[in-house]
């Protein structure tokens, strides 16, 4: 009865799809945040390789937070 | 000018009014989390809101025609019914916002239209399977689908940076926040802007001015995107407030998780085709956002008044589509429409001269 009313394949594939970019984004922005500030304090402790691995940490975080955004650009774009 | 023209005018007109009340009532749900964990100050975040709405309505060019078309039989469509059903539209936004209570602009025009329908042409051509799934099942789970989505986010987000010093977090969050909120204001102006030039399309339609699936004129889709741009800036208050700082306290990690979990869950649904409320996605986001957090932290007497809005808002916007529609159906040609006009601006004046000496929060 349901599935006459709605179109529940589009009703899963929303809500799949809606968790993992929403839950997705805010764990690499998470992480981009946690590399900043423990690039900042590994910096200041003069450790060289932690801070190169935060400073990677955050660029690969911000640049995923930014792939998620344009992403959902070209998905507005595109409907 | 014959009676049928001056109609039409009135139509566009009123459409353009719900349209500015979209963007009114609408505002909190880009900017309330921004302005309660003061990523942003309260006009730059409007602003930011009103310039991103009126880029996002010329994003996608789809008439979203469907939204009464899936709900109402389009041959029982006249100008007068697309009239009445505005208004009851613009009303029932109206008495949601004197009230400070973020509900569906969205369900407000498809209750109006299906309530003049039903008055106009019987309850035959009320389409009862188009209402269940287009609106009502959506309805259900939309809230919920935020709710988790905004929760879990939220509890990864404190297990990620829970441990480092707060402040480089905070600004960290805010700063995404901008991001988050701009995302946003540019679904909301796509999905919402779309609406309006949707009503203006169908009455131009009906009143035999445009054909069937042909573009809406330049002049339509301009006014629609600074109909909504212009109702942004405006800004609701009352909703921004029970919207920022009513339901949670909520610090700027909360925010980014409510603005991220919206964003995804609109454009999701966009994207696959599934019909949404922008106001109950993000109402569901900051609530999921704070019972992330802390079960209590969400002050449930609030989160049900918005619930029991979001319940009313089909049957009363449908009722006053109703009233409207018998209403000019007395008069003779377009001295209904006229006069019911007259009346609504009168009752818009009266309640704007009643509440808009409100302050501006943070200001």
């Amino acid at each position: 009865m349901l599935a006459t009313i709605v179109d529940t394949s589009a009703l899963w594939q929303t809500i799949v799809a809606a968790f993992v970019a929403g839950v997705g984004t805010t764990l690499v922005f998470s992480l981009a945040i946690l590399g900043v500030a423990r690039f900042a304090e590994a910096n200041r402790q003069g450790r060289s390789v932690h801070s190169a691995v935060f400073a990677a940490l955050a660029l690969l975080g911000l640049l995923a937070t930014a792939a998620a955004i344009v992403f959902g650009v070209i998905v507005m774009t595109t409907k | 000018m014959s009676e049928a023209e001056l109609i039409l005018g009135l139509v566009v007109a009123t459409a353009l009014v719900f349209d500015f009340t979209n963007g009114f009532h609408d505002t909190a749900n880009v900017v309330a989390t921004s302005i309660s964990t003061r990523a942003m100050a309260p006009r730059i975040a409007v602003g930011y809101a009103a310039a991103l709405n009126f880029a996002g309505a010329f994003i996608s060019l789809e008439v979203a025609a469907t939204i009464a078309e899936d709900v109402v039989d389009p041959l029982a469509i006249t100008t007068t019914v697309i009239f009445a059903g505005l208004i009851g539209a613009i009303t029932w936004n109206l008495i949601t916002w004197y009230f400070g209570l973020p509900s569906s602009s969205s369900h407000a025009l498809i209750g109006g239209v299906v309530g003049s329908t039903f008055v106009a042409a019987g309850a035959d051509a009320v389409f009862g399977d188009g209402i269940l799934g287009k609106v009502l099942i959506p309805a259900l789970i939309a809230p919920v689908l935020a709710f988790v989505v905004g929760g879990v986010a939220i509890v990864i987000c404190y297990w990620v940076v829970g441990r480092q010093r707060p402040g480089p977090v905070s600004r960290g969050f805010r700063f995404g926040q901008v991001a988050s909120g701009g995302l946003l204001a540019l679904a909301h102006g796509t999905n919402d802007a779309q609406k309006t030039m949707g009503v203006i399309a169908l009455a131009l339609i009906a009143s035999g001015h445009l054909g069937t699936g042909e573009d809406p004129p330049l002049w339509v889709i301009v006014s629609a995107a600074s109909a909504i741009a212009l109702g942004t800036y405006s800004g609701g208050w009352r909703i921004i407030r029970t919207m920022g700082t009513r339901i949670i306290k909520m610090d700027p990690a909360q925010g980014f998780s409510a603005q991220g979990a919206g964003a995804a869950v609109i454009l999701a649904s966009s994207h696959f085709g599934f019909p949404l409320s922008t106001t109950q996605v993000i109402a569901g986001g900051v609530m999921g956002a704070g019972a992330g957090k802390r079960f209590s932290a969400v002050r449930w007497g609030v989160a049900g008044n918005i619930v029991t809005a979001w319940v009313l808002t089909l049957p009363a916007a449908a009722t006053i589509g109703g009233v409207t529609y018998l209403v000019t159906d007395l008069f003779p040609g377009a001295l209904g429409p006229v006069l019911v006009s007259a009346v609504g601006l009168a009752l818009v004046a009266f309640a704007f001269a009643r509440r808009i000496r409100q302050p501006v929060p943070g200001t």
